[in-house]
């Protein structure tokens, strides 16, 4: 049954993502943007050994897969009703979810939610605000899916604050974009494609990490010596776990390379036990973050020190702004976070 | 327990004795050292781990809270060769307070004065909980290397830091090195 629904799906969908009257230079950004699927896109063209002499109709078939991914992201989503009902709610809207079946260009909104599926675990989710704004680029075309799917992920923390810096960002790329369209026409199609992916791979930290992953891939890929189409018969069982194997990690990644000190902090760097009395850190003191420089220890040695000489053992800078600072440390990720994300973006360029 | 009401009386020897009467406050000075007991068992643990070579402390036997530490001088220095011996008195108030530490062996030094105290910022105005045994040994074998002129304790050393040659003989003509006690 679920291997019907993604052949159907899929089936449906390739003949139509070609179909579609897509601005290229969109298509090329959104792409860019989806570095992570697409760096393993690149695994598969590489090892496929003979580059087809469809020119750009490879940027259509990266698509197609791209657009296939998703929709095996669908299917899985749907397999999980109750996270998908999650993320609906969070959504606000339930609609989008019957419509992705029905047509193609509608599949957008469902890839987003099925990505909030995976994500509404996340504590700053902020769905319904962001939601909103997606669906509504996304209603233009089907492209539209991959940009909404960073902008959801962008949406987890403050997706709204970050739009002048997503914007920009995306300007910077479509331009470097733009010169390699134009380029592509006269080279020859090998060494453009290495020449993107090598950008891609500069941007994309994340490659070691997944290199288990993507060496999974194109070990497959090379055995079908090809990439995957609607019709592959590996395809179905394997990629909705692959997708899901990539996309939470990737965000992790990006996440922890993103300058974001408070999800570096909160997620990689906690000392189990305070530096301080190396007494273990509760639940409280491993979220508790006096100070900006990132300086951790438990709430006995805090209020021990402000009840001295009140600074920070980190910095040696006074706890001036204590509680309420607490606060804005957590979410303070906003003012680095779209920062940290506009440079590695016109870093790729 | 036994152990830590000895370290409370080595260290406070005015309250030697607990009477019933006095039992409401020994527990905060208990639990007080406790926890010094517990970071300083931790450092001991954590410097014995690093493996930090050319430096090394271990508590004396009967008493955590004094420890005798070694450091070497680093290679490329007059101090290279020599071996200096160190005292740590930690107060019970530690890691808020810095540890006393002073050298035994003798030491010509700038910033370091006859009777062996050491002026170092980090163990004074500049110190932070955050520093331990550990890191004071490595300043303290750096400021071998690179001491501060401006502000000397020893202002004989201080003039003839900037002949080396010189220096070498005098820090090789004074060395003692610390016996095996």
């Amino acid at each position: 049954m679920v291997t019907d629904s993604i052949a159907n799906a899929s089936i449906s969908l390739a003949p139509n993502a070609r179909d579609l009257p897509l601005p290229k230079k969109k298509r090329v950004r959104n792409s860019k943007l989806k570095q992570s699927k697409l760096d393993v896109r690149r695994e598969q063209w590489l090892s496929r050994g003979a580059v087809k002499n469809k020119k750009w109709n490879e940027e259509d078939n990266r698509l197609d897969s791209v657009a296939i991914k998703a929709r095996e992201d669908d299917n899985l989503s749907s397999k999980k009703i109750n996270m998908r009902e999650i993320g609906e709610e969070n959504d606000g809207s339930v609609h989008h979810h019957s419509d992705f079946s029905d047509s193609p260009s509608n599949s957008p909104p469902s890839i987003g939610s099925s990505i909030l599926g995976g994500n509404d675990s996340g504590p700053h989710f902020t769905g319904s605000s962001s939601s909103s704004s997606c669906r509504s680029s996304s209603s233009c075309c089907r492209s539209g899916s991959i940009t909404e799917e960073e902008e959801e992920e962008e949406g987890d923390d403050d997706c709204l604050d970050d739009w002048e810096a997503i914007a920009d960002a995306l300007a910077a790329t479509d331009k470097q974009h733009d010169q390699c369209s134009e380029s592509s026409p006269r080279g020859n199609v090998v060494s453009q494609l290495d020449s993107c992916g090598d950008s891609r791979n500069e941007l994309g930290v994340e490659d070691g990490d997944s290199g288990v992953q993507r060496g999974r891939i194109a070990q497959r890929a090379s055995m079908n010596c090809r990439a995957w189409r609607p019709d592959d018969a590996f395809r179905p069982q394997s990629l909705p776990t692959l997708s899901k194997q990539l996309s939470l990690p990737n965000t992790d990644r990006r996440f922890g390379c993103g300058g974001i000190p408070w999800a570096c902090g909160g997620v990689m760097s906690v000392p189990t036990s305070c530096p301080i009395c190396f007494e273990d850190l509760d639940l409280t003191d491993s979220s508790f973050l006096p100070c900006f420089c990132g300086f951790r220890l438990c709430l006995f040695c805090h209020k021990r020190i402000l009840e001295e000489d009140g600074r920070c053992p980190g910095c040696r800078k006074p706890y001036d702004h204590d509680p309420a600072d607490n606060e804005t440390n957590v979410h303070g990720g906003s003012p680095t976070f779209p920062l940290a994300r506009s440079c590695s973006m016109i870093s790729r360029s | 327990m036994a152990a830590i009401n000895r370290y409370t009386d080595n260290t406070a020897p005015a309250n030697p004795v607990v009477s019933p009467a006095k039992q409401s406050l020994p527990p905060a000075k208990t639990a007080d050292s406790q926890s010094v007991l517990k970071r300083l068992q931790s450092e001991l643990m954590a410097l014995m781990m690093s493996g930090d070579s050319g430096i090394s402390a271990f508590p004396e036997e009967d008493n955590i809270f004094c420890w005798k530490g070694t450091i070497t001088g680093s290679k490329d220095t007059v101090f290279e060769g020599t071996e200096y011996r160190l005292t740590f008195s930690f107060p019970n108030d530690y890691p808020f307070k810095p540890p006393k530490v002073k050298f035994e062996t003798g030491c010509f030094h700038p910033n370091v004065d006859v009777y062996g105290n050491i002026c170092l910022d980090i163990l004074q105005d500049k110190w932070s909980s955050a520093y331990d045994v550990r890191t004071i040994l490595l300043s303290i074998q750096s400021l071998l290397g690179e001491p501060n002129i401006s502000s000397p304790l020893n202002t004989q050393a201080a003039q003839l830091w900037s002949n080396q040659e010189e220096y070498r003989k005098m820090v090789e003509k004074l060395y003692k090195p610390p016996t095996a006690a």
